[in-house]
């Protein structure tokens, strides 16, 4: 395996007389944005690459006369150009975004979809411009809400955008804007996440056969791409929801040179539910967040980026004699510097701050109870990527990460007149603790049907409590069984320093992070997958089948009778299992035509095990689902009007439920009461989940003062046939018969909505 | 540290706003066979008690002890020299109107004996073994309180206050015993109670303490001890409180005990498993010694 390697390494240095370079960046051409993951295929060749995240590509080319060169990206017309090369040189290209591509040109010699020809596997790219054909849920297009539909991927509960990718838990999702961390990505208890989509330029998903740069979470890496900006023209965009807001502003600083991009939403939720409380429930919820991206070219090799993030969510609530306050948010900043050396070496510089806090305080029975929680983060982040020729890149670099935790709580009596003063959080002791590390990856086309992405990345923490050092082979394999099909096999090996420990079913941000300790061991995971992939029609269609196996060590829930406590120090609370989970996952999506779309369904179990739980005996994860089906798709009814839907079905979760009861009375040895005789943990499953979403779009585009307007109205229905699906089951005791009672709670019926949006 | 569930009361902030709630049929586990539970802590001076009752798939109605109770059986105790065994008895609850059954022996059980009872019942044994030695600690002091924390909110309640036994383990539990008339009532179940079966007499009670507390890192150090009290009082009422000394083997089941009153119907906490102190079936077999008693009164009315 490591001679191997070696070898693979060194090919791209042999050989390489007569040959010549030619790089760029490929951009649209409206507003300057980098289009990530488009295609540059060499048609006499039959060969090519893809854009890296900054639009940036490069290929080495044996010298010829002349060449054929294809520029592509779904949503776009493609270009070709011809060129005549007797030296390397640069070729900038800008694609015009393909309005009613519905008989899209086909550039002949385009090269297999990506989905097919890349080695890599469990990888799914949303530009997000499809994201904003999909159906709203109170008038809002979310980014986690769409990942949900994808194969593999498993909502939380109702309504939120949690995800657990191949049963994972929640904490093994690595969420970066911008490359920073976002530790808490909800707003409003998880029914929105902090993405606001206009300020998105590129989503993607990798829930298996992960490259070496990507480390520090087991099941999956949700990476978003901010907006650069439009760089060619000032213009602005929002919309009018039923309980957000939001308006965007981009343009210039300097034309085609640098510009900036501000995006803001806030809800105004709190108005709406005002006239449905009683008076005796005071109540308050407001949540907004803010992005900002500034980029500067400043030579055609060097390029700035600086970009920020901050969301908070205030959330209040009295009801005789009670109080709970509840205050949470992100913060991130992004400092980033592109330089290109040569025309094959590329390299992308990070400096990252992020935060996250959170502080929850409540008043109850005259008990004074706060938690203050927060992490923040410092990175850098230093990484090549090197195209010594066509279907190769070497990708190598380093990451160091300094975490710094705090937490806090108190409790103490307390007169509704006489308010405790809140936790001092200077005052509070921190956790410092760090992780780094240094990866190396190469992608490499061996033959014309085989190709793979090996890597290797060694991680490694260090606190005052304990060090760890770990290393990840990463190893994808393809072998092309022709032009449109291909078989994928993938290994990794994946470590996690920081664990998320599970107190509830429900997404509230009660939940703390905990680093490892000399107890609390990282988290370390191994995955095997295989997949077969074949598109149709000339990439129209896409379909995947992919089937893994992931084994996951060192995981962590609370033991039983335990929930959520104000310390941090919680590794006395903790129990240590392992989890295990495998499946099959199907994808069919249409690219092109009036109809696209996806259809998606996955068979999958989740395991764990726990010397503490159970009575050590196995028993199924709580997003254990046998079944999911997401059933997604846009139809362009004419210019002006688009109709989408959605709809999902899955398997219930699983929860605990005592199979006998002991009565006990007064005059023995215990206390008197009803005592539960439990055979099983998540012993039984809710109800099946399922959902149909709805939604029209009118677009109008007309001129006003000279300028280009566009107006839409989105029309969407939310859950249309109301059903009521389970949030979460709980028990109350009939108080004539002793008879306990399930009753099941639902969150979210059927809710129309109507939004308005508006570019210029 | 005090814990804290801040789960259902920020729940109860977005049900309040967004959410419905039906009852769901629950299929019950039809599979599910009733197993006895046996409970019996021995005292020393005292005449033993077994209580043997059959366990009730969850779903069903409540049922009286009466209904509960498992007729038929055979129960023995030895201490090695001795072997004796207990007949069915009853006491009658004057505070609930009804019969609690049990099994009674007649000689009391003895300090530093170990004792093993036989359980048989439907054709199966079940055994269990306690040895009573646990050192007998006599408190210094107790002292009202009107308010305190503990994991289950804010109370009122005594301090119980004395120095562990050192050099060895030990788990310490709370007991009152005092007469009660009807017009005191248990502090978590005002509206269940309806019967009045004493003619206005008062009737002698016992309360116990859920909480076990260890003295682990206090090893014959003074501790103190915070008890919340079951029924109301008032300002000049008397009551008798003691130190239970447990075993380890019931400690440990009483802790089960009271982690899952707190897991009881509360879905956002781990559920806790009953782990039987004794093979087979569900229960515990064990011992206690108690202190002298102290003579307590009342200085208030109940907050």
């Amino acid at each position: 395996m490591r001679i191997s390697l070696f070898l693979l390494i060194l090919l791209p240095f042999t050989g390489a007389a007569q040959n010549f370079t030619i790089s760029g960046r490929l951009t649209d051409a409206t507003t300057g944005e980098a289009l990530i993951g488009a295609n540059v295929f060499v048609t006499s060749l039959q060969t090519g690459t893809t854009t890296n995240t900054y639009g940036f590509y490069s290929l080495t080319l044996p010298k010829m006369d002349s060449m054929g060169i294809a520029f592509s990206y779904v949503g776009y017309s493609p270009q070709f150009k011809k060129v005549f090369p007797d030296q390397s040189f640069q070729l900038d290209v800008e694609l015009a975004p393909g309005v009613g591509l519905l008989d899209e040109v086909v550039v002949s010699g385009q090269r297999a979809d990506e989905n097919v020809a890349r080695p890599q596997m469990g990888v799914v790219d949303i530009p997000t411009e499809k994201i904003r054909e999909l159906p709203a849920i109170l008038g809002e297009v979310d980014v986690l809400k769409i990942v949900q539909l994808l194969p593999g991927v498993q909502a939380g509960n109702e309504g939120t955008t949690g995800f657990f990718v191949r049963g994972g838990n929640a904490d093994q999702n690595l969420v970066q804007l911008d490359e920073a961390v976002v530790y808490n990505p909800n707003h409003l208890f998880g029914l929105f996440s902090t993405f606001n989509t206009r300020a998105i330029n590129n989503v993607t998903l990798i829930k298996g056969g992960f490259p070496a740069q990507y480390g520090g979470r087991l099941s999956s890496i949700l990476d978003i791409t901010m907006k650069e900006g439009n760089n060619k023209r000032v213009g602005a965009e929002g919309g009018i929801g039923l309980v957000t807001s939001q308006l965007t502003v981009e343009g210039p600083l300097k034309k085609e040179r640098a510009s900036f991009i501000l995006s803001g939403r806030r809800t105004y939720f709190d108005w709406m539910i005002k006239p449905f409380l009683s008076s005796r429930i005071r109540t308050n919820y407001a949540f907004y967040d803010l992005n900002a991206k500034v980029n500067w070219q400043l030579g055609p090799k060097d390029r700035i980026f600086l970009s920020a993030f901050t969301g908070k969510d205030d959330a209040l609530y009295i009801e005789d004699g009670i109080e709970y306050n509840v205050l949470f948010g992100n913060s991130t900043a992004t400092l980033r510097w592109n330089h290109i050396f040569g025309q094959k070496l590329f390299l992308n510089t990070s400096f990252i701050l992020n935060e996250y806090d959170q502080n929850i305080s409540a008043l109850q029975d005259n008990a004074f109870s706060e938690v203050l929680s927060g992490i923040k983060d410092v990175n850098g982040k230093i990484e090549f990527q090197y195209y010594p020729n066509p279907g190769h890149v070497l990708l190598f670099g380093a990451h160091y990460l300094d975490h710094t935790f705090r937490s806090s709580g108190r409790t103490e009596a307390q007169s509704g007149s006489d308010p405790s003063p809140g936790i001092d959080a200077d005052a509070i002791p921190v956790k410092y603790f760090d992780e780094f590390a240094i990866y190396i990856n190469d992608e490499i086309q061996v033959s014309e049907r085989l190709s793979a992405s090996l890597g290797v990345r060694a991680p490694g923490f260090f606190s005052d409590e304990a060090s760890y050092y770990r290393i990840e082979p990463r190893a994808s394999v393809k072998m092309a069984l022709g032009p449109a099909s291909s078989v994928k096999a993938a290994y990794t090996v994946m470590n996690q320093f920081l664990h998320l420990v599970p107190s509830s079913t429900a997404s509230v941000p009660t939940e703390i992070w905990v680093p490892s300790t000399e107890q609390t061991k990282p988290q370390v995971s191994t995955q095997y997958s295989l997949g077969y992939f074949r598109n149709f029609r000339d990439n129209q269609y896409e379909s995947s089948l992919e089937v893994y196996y992931k084994d996951m060590q060192n995981q962590v829930l609370f033991k039983e009778g335990n929930q959520l406590v104000e310390t941090l120090d919680v590794d006395p609370l903790l129990a240590y299992g392992k989890g295990w989970s495998y499946g099959a996952e199907f994808f069919l999506r249409k690219n092109r035509g009036r109809l696209t779309g996806w259809l998606s369904y996955t068979l999958s179990w989740t395991n764990q095990k726990f010397e503490e739980l159970n009575f050590g005996q196995a028993f199924p994860f709580r997003y254990d689902r046998r079944h999911n089906l997401s059933v997604v798709g846009t139809y362009q009814l004419s210019k002006r009007w688009s109709l989408s839907g959605t709809f999902v079905f899955s398997s219930g979760n699983v929860y605990t439920v005592p199979v006998g009861r002991i009565g006990v009375f007064y005059g023995g040895s215990l206390f008197e009461g009803n005592y539960f005789v439990y055979e099983e943990r998540n012993n039984v499953r809710m109800n099946p989940y399922h959902r149909l979403d709805l939604s029209a779009a009118h677009k109008r585009e007309w001129r006003l003062f000279g300028k280009d307007l566009t107006s839409e109205w989105v029309f969407s229905v939310y859950n249309t046939y109301s059903r009521l699906n389970p949030y979460f089951v709980y028990f109350e005791v009939e108080p004539r018969t002793g008879e306990p009672k399930a009753k099941q709670v639902s969150l979210l019926p059927i809710i129309p909505s109507i939004t308005y949006n508006f570019k210029f | 540290m005090k814990k804290i569930n801040y789960i259902i009361p920020l729940l109860l902030f977005l049900l309040t706003m967004l959410s419905c709630r039906k009852d769901v049929k629950i299929k019950p586990d039809s599979s599910y066979e009733s197993q006895l539970f046996i409970e019996s802590i021995l005292f020393p001076g005292e005449v033993p008690k077994v209580y043997l009752s059959r366990s009730q798939p969850f779903f069903n109605e409540e049922v009286t002890p009466q209904e509960m109770f498992a007729r038929g059986a055979e129960v023995f105790l030895s201490n090695g020299a001795q072997e004796e065994k207990l007949q069915p008895d009853s006491t009658f609850d004057k505070f609930r109107c009804r019969w609690v059954p049990y099994y009674a022996g007649t000689v009391p059980a003895e300090y530093g004996k170990t004792y093993q009872l036989t359980v048989t019942y439907q054709g199966e044994t079940y055994t269990a073994t306690t040895t009573i030695d646990q050192a007998r600690v006599n408190l210094d002091e107790v002292e009202y309180t009107p308010e305190f924390f503990d994991v289950y909110g804010g109370h009122d309640g005594v301090i119980l206050r004395f120095r562990d036994a050192p050099g060895e383990k030990n788990f310490y539990r709370f007991q009152m015993d005092r007469f009660l008339d009807t017009s005191r009532h248990h502090a978590h179940i005002l509206e269940v109670l309806v019967n009045d079966c004493t003619n206005g007499e008062k009737f002698w009670i016992t309360d116990l303490g859920r909480t076990i507390f260890r003295d682990e890192n206090n090893d014959g150090q003074p501790m103190e001890l915070y008890a919340e009290v079951s029924f109301e009082y008032r300002r000049g009422d008397t009551a008798y409180i003691y130190l239970q000394s447990l075993d380890e083997t019931a400690a440990a089941f009483y802790e089960d005990i009271d982690n899952q009153l707190q897991s009881i119907l509360n879905p956002f906490v781990e559920p806790v498993f009953l782990k039987s102190a004794i093979e087979g079936t569900i229960g515990v077999f064990g011992s206690a010694v108690r202190s002298d008693t102290v003579v307590f009164v009342y200085p208030q009315d109940n907050p």
